[in-house]
C-alpha cells in the first residue's frame, strides 16, 4: 500500500470505519466506576458527606468549638442552646490571641504537634470565640457537640485503621494462598478455618482484659501501645479472615487469565505478579469490603465501650458517648440531647459508608453497566 | 435427580418457628412470689462458708441461722439457735445454749456438735472460706487455718483419702506432738503457688513418723495436710445443747461477729454425703433458716419457701420470695416500675436525683457505715511524700464530688470510720483548703505542679466510678496544676493490680462487717492483708495492737481515736464519701427498714395485700 | 454422602482439638490467675482452691488431664460460679439461647427476604432506596441503643409487653425482635445482591421469555439461586446468635448464654470458657454442615465433596 491506491468503495468504507473509531475512546474501569459513581446520586451524596466528615474531623482542633474536657459540674446537663450561637469566652486563649498553656491542658489534655498547630491557627483565627452548648452537656458538664468532634477523630480512625489493618493481612494471605494453590493453598485456608471456629469476641475481650493489666500496660505504654492501639491490632487481626477468602476467590479466577500467563512468560517472579499484577486487579473487591468493615468496626468499638473495654477517659469516641447517652434512656428521664448526637453521628456515618460500598459495588460491576 | 429434600424446604422455617416457641415456653410460667427482689447478680455459691459478698449473703441469711442473728433495724445480736448466752468476767470465754425446737429442714434437732463441726469446716484450710479472717479473734484459730506451726505444738495429721473420695470427707485424722519442720514453707508466687515440700516429724502413740503433703519428697509419708490439733482452738463443745467459744482478746463486737452470716451451721450428715457443691443442690440441701431453697435457675432467680421446720415459723410472713439476678440497673428499674419486682437494691445514677424527688417514700437514701475512698500507694515516688497526699486530699471539692458523681446525697468523708457508732468520736483528715495543699505540694518540690509526674488513678469499670475519677482527675489538674491519667479494668483484674500495689491511686469501697471502729482501721494495720497500700507505720500497729488488749470499752474507743486521728495525718488513703443506702422498696412491704449495714432479713418481711392492690390500681399496674 | 459425612465429621474432631489446644494456651499464657477476690486469700486457703480445681499442676499435666475430661464430655466446675458444672451451666443457659435465637432468626429470615426480594425487583426506585436506608439503619445502631428506646416505647408509652424476664410468650417478643433487627437488615441487604445476581442471568431471561408471569420468575425461579448468598451468612450467624446475645441478655435479664460469654473471658473463669469456645466451635461446624447440604438441596450444581 505504499502507492496512492485510487479510491475505492471499500477505502471509503475503511475510512468510515477509521474515523468512527477515532470517536470512541477507551474507557478504563475507574474511569467508567467514577462516571457511574456520579450518576447514582445517593452514593455520591454518602461519598460527599463522607469527605465532609473526614475534614471536619482532621480540623476539630482548628474549629470553634468549646474545649472537650472541662468539667465544670455548675452546668451539667444544660439543655441545647442555639442563642447566642457563639461567645468569645474560650479561656485557653487570652486576648491577644495567645494560647494560655495551663488551661489549654485542662480543656484539651497535651496536644500532639499537628494539633497544636491547629489550634494556634485557631486561636489567631477564631480569638476567643466559641460556640455555646448546641448540644448541650452531660453529666460533668462538658459540651456534647466538641465531644461529639473529637470523638469522631477516635472512631473514624479506629475504624480506618483496624479496616486497613485486616486489608493488609487479608489481601496478602488471599492472594497468595490463591496464587501459590495446591498444598500450601489447602494448610492457609485450613488455618482460617480453624481461626473461624474461634469466637472472636471472646478472645478481642480476653486479650483486652489481659493487655490492660497493670504491669503489661506499663510495659507497652513504653512501646506507645495503648488501648486503641491494641484495639486496631486485635480487631484487625480477626477481621482479616473474611477479606482473605474473597481476595483467595477472587485471585483463582484471575490466574486463569492471559495477563497473567503473559507476565509469567516473560518471567515474573511470583511477588511481583501477585502484588503489581493481581492486587491491583483486586482493587475493587478491596475497596468495597474496606467500606463494609469500617462501620462494623466502629460498632465493635461501641459494644466494648458497653463492657467498659473501649478507649479510656478524657478521650471520647462515639461509641463512649453512646453508651453514655445509652445508661440515660430510663423511664424515669431521658436525656435526649446525650442521645441523639452519638445515635445521629454513628448511624448516618454507617449509612453513607454502606451506601457508598452498595454504590461502589454497582458501578465496578460490568454486569450491571447498562442497566 | 433432585434431592428428595427439595420440595420440604420451604416448610422447614415454619416448623423451625414452632419449634422454638414450644421450646420456649416450655420452660413455663411460674405463679408469682409473695415478694420478688432484684438481688443484682448471679449468687457466687450459697454454701455459707464460701462466700463474702452482699448478695449472696441476702440469700444465706435467709436459708441459714447462726447462733445469734441480727435485730432487722437496729441490727443489735438477738437469739438465734442460741436463746441465751454467758460472757466470762474476762470478757475472752463464751457459752452459747441451744434452744431444744431448733430443727434443720430434715427435722433433726440441731445440736452443739453441728456447731463444732460447722466452726471446724469453716477454719479449715480445704475449704477455703473467704471470710474465715473474721473470726481470728477466736484463740488460736489462725494457727489453724494459716498452719502457723511450731515445734512442740499438739497437730492432726489427715492421711491421704482416696482419690474418688468427696471433698467434703476428711481422710483418717492421727494425733500427735510435733517434734521437727524439715524445709521451708512455699514462698507465695503469682499465678499457680510452688509445692509445699517441707516434712513434719510427729510423734504418734510414742512414734516418730515423717509426714509430707507433696508428692515429690522421698522419705516420707505422704498426708492430706498436717494441722493444729483442732482441740486447742477456742471451740468447745460443753454440753449437747451448749457450745463454748474462747477468744484471744476481749473483743467487744464479738457477738455482732457470731451473727454475721459465714458462721451460720451446715448439717455434716447432708454435706458429707453429697460432698461440694452437690450439697447445695435444692433436691440435697438441709438448712435451718426461715426459708428453704426451693430451685436456682441461674441467672434467673432462685425461689425460697417458708420453712415449716423453722422455730420462729410464726413470725414469718412471706410464703414464697423471688430472687431476681439482673444486672443491668435500668432493667431492674424497669421491672420494679413495671410492679414485676418490689424491691430493688440499686437505681440507675442516671434516675437518682429524679426519683429522689418524684418518689421520697420509695427511694430514700440514709447513711451507711460503709465508705468510699481511693488508696494511695505510699511505696511509689511521690507519693511516698506526706505532704503530696495531704496536698491531693486537700486540693478536693468533696461536695462537688458527691453532687456530681454518685448524686444520692453521699456525705463527703474526711475519716474512715463513718460517724454513727455509739461513743466513738472520728478522727478527721484537714478540711478543704486550696491554698494550703498547693503550698504543701510546692515544699514538696512541685511548685504549681511544675516537675510532678503523671500519675494514674485505678477504678474498676462502672459508671459511678468513672465519672469521680474524671471530676477529680480535673480538680486536681485545675487546683494543683498536676496530670492525672485514669485506668479502669474489669474487677477480678483489678483486684489483682491493686493487691501487687501496681498502681498509684486506686478506688475502694469498704462496708465495716460488724459496727465497730475496729472494721475499718484494722485494715491499715501492716499485717492487714487488705491493707493493700504499701502502708507500715509501726506507731500506727502500736496503737492498734494496744486498743485491742484494752478492756475498758471507753477507753478503747478513745485509743482507736487517737488512731484514725494519726491515720489521717498520714493519708495512706484518700477518703471521699460515706456510701448511702441504694435499695428502692414499694410502700406495701413491711418490715424493711434503713440500717447502717443495708441488711434486710427476709423473715421479718410482710406484704400488705390489700394496701398492694390499691396501689397496683393507682399505678395503673397489672 | 456418607464418605462426605465421615470425612466432616473426622476434620472437625481435628480442628476441636487445634481450638482446645489454642484457648488452652491463650489463656494460660497470661499472668494472673482466676482466684483473684476482694479480701486477699491467705496463701494456705488460696493453695486449697487451687488443688480443688487443679491449677498448681505444670501445664502439660494439666493440658492432658483437661483434653481427657472434655473428651468424655465432662467440661469440670465453673470457677467463678462454683456451685455449678459447666456441663449443668450451659444445660441451663443453652436451651434459652437458642430458643431466643431462633426466634430471632426466624423474624430475621422473614423480614428480610421479602424486603430484599422487593428491593431487587425495584431496583433504583423508591422502595429499593426506602428499605435499604431501613436497613442500614438496623445495622448501624448499636443494640445497647435500640433496646433501651425499644422498652421505653413497647413498654412505658404503649404498655404492649413485660419490661424483661423469660418464660410467658410476651416476654420473648422484644428482646427477638431486638436481636433479630440487625440480623434482618443484613438478610435483606444480601438477598437483594443475590437478587440481582440471579435477575441478570440467561435463564431468568428464558423463563421471562416463555412468558411466565414476573412473580412466579422471581418466586420460582430466581429465589433459590439468590438464597445462596444468605444461607452462607446464616450458617456462622446461626451459631452466633444461638450462643446468645450480651447485650440482649442483660437488658431483658434472660437467662442465657451470652452473659457468660464475656464474663469468663473478663473473669479468667477457664473452664467455663473452654465450654463456651467449644459449644461454639460445634455449633458452627454443624451449621457450616447444614449450609452445605441446603446448597446441594438449593443448586443441584454443587457437589459434595470433601
Amino acid at each position: 500500500m505504499s502507492t496512492a491506491a485510487p479510491p475505492t468503495a471499500d477505502a471509503a468504507r475503511l475510512e468510515q470505519l477509521w474515523k468512527e473509531s477515532r470517536q470512541v475512546h477507551g474507557v478504563s474501569l475507574g474511569q467508567d466506576a467514577w462516571r457511574r459513581l456520579k450518576r447514582d446520586r445517593a452514593s455520591f451524596a454518602a461519598l460527599l458527606f463522607l469527605a465532609l466528615l473526614g475534614l471536619l474531623a482532621l480540623l476539630t482542633p482548628f474549629l470553634p468549638l468549646q474545649a472537650p474536657r472541662t468539667v465544670d459540674t455548675e452546668r451539667k446537663f444544660l439543655r441545647p442552646q442555639l442563642s447566642p450561637l457563639f461567645t468569645a469566652t474560650a479561656p485557653w486563649v487570652d486576648d491577644q490571641g495567645a494560647i494560655v498553656e495551663a488551661k489549654l491542658e485542662e480543656g484539651f489534655g497535651t496536644p500532639n504537634p499537628l494539633n497544636r498547630l491547629l489550634m494556634r491557627a485557631r486561636a489567631t483565627c477564631f480569638g476567643r470565640w466559641e460556640t455555646t452548648h448546641w448540644l448541650g452537656t452531660d453529666d460533668l458538664g462538658r459540651d456534647q457537640l466538641a465531644r461529639l468532634f473529637w470523638g469522631a477523630r477516635v472512631s473514624l480512625l479506629v475504624g480506618l485503621v483496624a479496616g486497613l489493618v485486616s486489608l493488609v493481612i487479608g489481601v496478602s494471605y488471599g492472594a497468595t494462598s490463591g496464587y501459590v494453590g495446591g498444598w500450601v493453598d489447602a494448610a492457609m485456608m485450613r488455618v482460617i478455618d480453624v481461626l473461624y471456629s474461634v469466637p472472636f469476641i471472646f478472645i478481642v475481650i480476653f486479650l483486652i482484659t489481659v493487655l490492660s493489666e497493670a504491669s503489661i500496660k506499663k510495659w507497652l505504654l513504653e512501646y506507645g501501645i495503648d488501648r486503641i492501639v491494641i484495639f486496631y491490632v486485635v480487631v484487625g487481626a480477626i477481621y482479616w479472615l473474611t477479606m482473605a477468602r474473597v481476595v483467595r476467590g477472587q485471585v483463582l479466577s484471575l490466574k486463569q487469565q492471559q495477563f497473567i500467563e503473559a507476565a509469567r512468560t516473560i518471567g515474573c517472579g511470583r511477588a511481583r505478579i501477585i502484588f503489581q499484577h493481581l492486587v491491583p486487579n483486586l482493587l475493587s473487591v478491596i475497596i468495597v469490603y474496606l467500606t463494609l468493615t469500617i462501620p462494623r468496626v466502629m460498632l465493635f468499638e461501641a459494644f466494648l465501650s458497653f463492657l467498659g473495654l473501649g478507649v479510656e477517659p478524657p478521650d471520647v469516641s462515639w461509641g463512649l458517648l453512646a453508651n453514655e447517652g445509652a445508661k440515660h434512656i430510663t423511664p424515669i428521664s431521658i436525656v435526649w440531647w446525650l442521645i441523639v448526637g452519638p445515635g445521629l453521628a454513628l448511624g448516618s456515618t454507617c449509612i453513607a459508608l454502606n451506601r457508598l460500598g452498595d454504590g461502589l459495588r454497582d458501578a465496578l460491576d460490568p454486569r450491571l453497566k447498562h442497566r | 435427580m433432585p434431592a428428595p429434600g427439595r420440595k420440604l424446604l420451604p416448610w422447614l422455617f415454619p416448623v423451625f418457628l414452632l419449634a422454638a416457641a414450644v421450646w420456649a415456653l416450655s420452660i413455663g410460667t411460674l405463679p408469682p412470689a409473695d415478694l420478688t427482689f432484684c438481688n443484682a447478680t448471679e449468687v457466687k455459691s450459697i454454701d455459707p462458708h464460701r462466700i463474702n459478698g452482699q448478695p449472696e449473703g441476702r440469700i444465706v441469711g435467709a436459708l441459714f441461722e447462726g447462733l445469734l442473728q441480727r435485730h432487722p433495724e437496729t441490727l443489735k445480736p438477738i437469739p438465734g439457735v442460741a436463746e441465751r448466752w454467758e460472757i466470762s468476767t474476762d470478757h475472752k470465754t463464751y457459752t452459747f445454749h441451744l434452744r431444744s425446737n431448733a430443727l434443720w429442714s430434715d427435722g433433726t434437732p440441731i445440736t452443739a456438735e453441728d456447731f463444732h463441726y460447722s466452726f471446724r469446716r469453716f477454719l479449715l484450710p480445704a475449704t477455703g472460706g473467704e471470710y474465715s479472717t473474721l473470726f481470728f479473734v477466736v484463740k488460736n484459730s489462725e494457727k489453724y487455718t494459716k498452719r502457723i506451726l511450731a515445734v512442740g505444738d499438739p497437730v492432726e495429721v489427715e492421711l491421704r483419702k482416696p482419690a474418688d473420695a468427696l471433698d467434703s470427707i476428711r481422710g483418717e485424722l492421727l494425733l500427735g506432738k510435733l517434734l521437727k519442720i524439715e524445709g521451708e514453707a512455699p514462698q507465695e508466687e503469682e499465678g499457680a503457688t510452688s509445692d509445699d515440700q517441707r516434712v513434719f516429724v510427729v510423734e504418734i502413740d510414742g512414734k516418730q513418723r515423717r509426714f509430707t503433703s507433696s508428692k515429690n519428697v522421698g522419705g516420707a509419708e505422704l498426708c492430706e495436710t498436717v494441722l493444729l490439733d483442732f482441740r486447742e482452738v477456742g471451740v468447745k463443745v460443753v454440753g449437747p445443747r451448749a457450745i463454748q467459744i474462747t477468744l484471744t482478746n476481749p473483743t467487744p463486737y464479738f457477738l455482732d461477729i457470731i451473727s454475721y452470716y459465714p458462721l451460720a451451721p451446715v448439717q455434716r450428715a447432708c454435706v458429707e454425703k453429697y460432698g461440694y457443691p452437690n450439697w447445695t443442690k435444692p433436691e440435697n440441701i438441709v438448712s435451718n433458716g426461715a426459708y428453704r431453697l426451693q430451685f436456682r435457675h441461674i441467672r434467673d432467680r432462685i425461689r425460697l419457701v417458708k420453712s415449716d421446720t423453722y422455730w420462729n415459723r410464726d413470725v414469718v410472713k412471706l410464703n414464697t420470695v423471688d430472687a431476681l439476678a439482673a444486672e443491668n440497673l435500668t432493667t431492674m428499674l424497669n421491672l420494679y416500675l413495671t410492679g414485676k419486682a418490689d424491691w430493688i437494691t440499686d437505681v440507675p445514677p442516671g434516675a437518682k436525683g429524679e426519683l429522689r424527688k418524684t418518689r421520697p417514700n420509695e427511694y430514700d437514701p440514709q447513711p451507711q457505715q460503709s465508705i468510699y475512698f481511693y488508696r494511695v500507694n505510699v511505696t511509689r515516688k511521690p507519693l511516698n511524700d506526706v505532704r503530696v497526699r495531704r496536698a491531693l486530699s486537700m486540693a478536693l471539692d468533696r461536695r462537688e464530688i458527691v453532687e456530681a458523681g454518685p448524686r444520692a446525697g453521699e456525705v463527703p468523708a474526711l475519716s474512715v470510720v463513718p460517724p454513727g457508732i455509739a461513743g466513738y468520736e472520728t478522727g478527721l483528715a484537714s478540711p478543704e483548703n486550696v491554698a494550703e495543699a498547693q503550698s504543701l505540694l510546692a515544699e514538696a518540690g512541685y511548685p504549681g505542679g511544675r516537675g510532678f509526674p503523671t500519675i494514674e488513678i485505678l477504678y474498676n469499670t462502672h459508671e459511678m466510678h468513672r465519672s469521680i475519677a474524671e471530676l477529680i482527675q480535673s480538680q486536681w489538674k485545675k487546683r494543683l496544676g498536676i496530670n492525672v491519667g485514669l485506668s479502669n479494668q474489669e474487677w477480678g483484674v483489678f483486684n489483682s493490680s491493686t493487691r501487687k500495689l501496681e498502681y498509684d491511686i486506686s478506688r475502694t469501697g469498704w462496708i465495716g462487717d460488724y459496727p465497730d471502729p475496729n472494721t475499718f482501721l484494722d485494715l491499715f494495720v501492716s499485717t492487714n492483708e487488705n491493707n493493700q497500700t504499701g502502708f507500715s507505720d509501726p506507731k500506727y500497729d502500736a496503737m492498734m495492737e494496744a486498743s485491742g488488749r484494752e478492756i475498758d470499752p471507753a477507753k478503747r474507743l478513745k485509743l482507736l481515736h487517737d488512731a484514725e486521728a494519726y491515720l489521717m495525718q498520714q493519708l495512706p488513703i484518700i477518703p471521699m464519701f460515706y456510701y448511702v443506702s441504694k435499695d428502692m422498696v414499694r410502700p406495701y412491704v413491711h418490715g424493711i427498714y434503713q440500717n447502717v449495714r443495708d441488711e434486710h432479713p427476709l423473715w421479718a418481711m410482710s406484704i400488705d395485700q390489700e394496701e398492694k392492690a390499691r396501689f397496683f390500681k393507682a399505678e395503673g399496674l397489672k | 454422602m456418607i464418605g462426605f459425612l465421615v470425612n466432616r465429621l473426622l476434620w472437625t474432631a481435628a480442628t476441636m482439638w487445634v481450638v482446645f489446644t489454642i484457648t488452652f494456651f491463650l489463656m494460660r499464657s497470661v499472668p494472673g490467675g482466676p482466684f483473684d477476690g476482694e479480701r486477699k486469700l491467705d496463701p494456705e486457703i488460696k493453695r486449697n482452691i487451687e488443688t480443688r480445681y487443679g491449677t498448681n499442676d505444670p501445664l502439660p499435666v494439666q493440658y492432658f488431664r483437661e483434653l481427657g475430661k472434655v473428651c468424655r464430655g465432662d467440661l469440670g466446675p465453673s470457677y467463678k460460679l462454683a456451685d455449678y458444672t459447666v456441663n449443668e451451666i450451659i444445660a441451663q443457659g443453652f436451651p434459652v439461647s437458642a430458643s431466643l435465637g431462633t426466634l430471632a432468626l426466624c423474624f430475621a429470615i422473614g423480614l428480610g427476604l421479602p424486603v430484599g426480594i422487593l428491593a431487587a425487583t425495584r431496583r433504583g426506585k423508591l422502595p429499593d432506596y426506602g428499605s435499604m436506608t431501613i436497613a442500614t439503619i438496623g445495622m448501624a445502631l448499636p443494640e445497647f441503643f435500640v433496646a433501651p428506646l425499644a422498652i421505653i416505647l413497647f413498654v412505658f408509652v404503649w404498655p404492649l409487653f413485660p419490661a424483661a424476664g423469660w418464660g410467658s410468650w410476651q416476654q420473648l417478643i422484644l428482646p427477638s425482635v431486638c436481636l433479630g433487627l440487625p440480623y434482618a437488615a443484613y438478610i435483606a441487604r444480601l438477598t437483594r445482591t443475590g437478587m440481582l445476581d440471579v435477575l441478570s442471568q440467561d435463564y431468568i431471561r428464558t423463563a421471562h421469555a416463555k412468558g411466565l408471569a414476573p412473580r412466579d420468575v422471581v418466586l420460582r425461579h430466581a429465589l433459590k439461586g439468590a438464597m445462596l448468598p444468605v444461607v452462607s451468612f446464616l450458617g456462622p450467624a446461626t451459631a452466633g446468635i444461638l450462643t446468645g446475645s450480651l447485650i440482649e441478655e442483660a437488658i431483658f435479664a434472660i437467662p442465657g448464654l451470652g452473659i457468660h460469654f464475656v464474663q469468663s473471658a473478663q473473669q479468667r473463669d477457664y473452664t467455663l470458657a473452654m465450654g463456651l469456645v467449644l459449644l461454639y466451635f460445634l455449633l458452627l461446624s454443624l451449621m457450616n454442615l447444614v449450609v452445605d447440604v441446603l446448597y446441594k438441596l438449593l443448586d443441584p450444581r454443587v457437589k459434595l465433596d470433601s
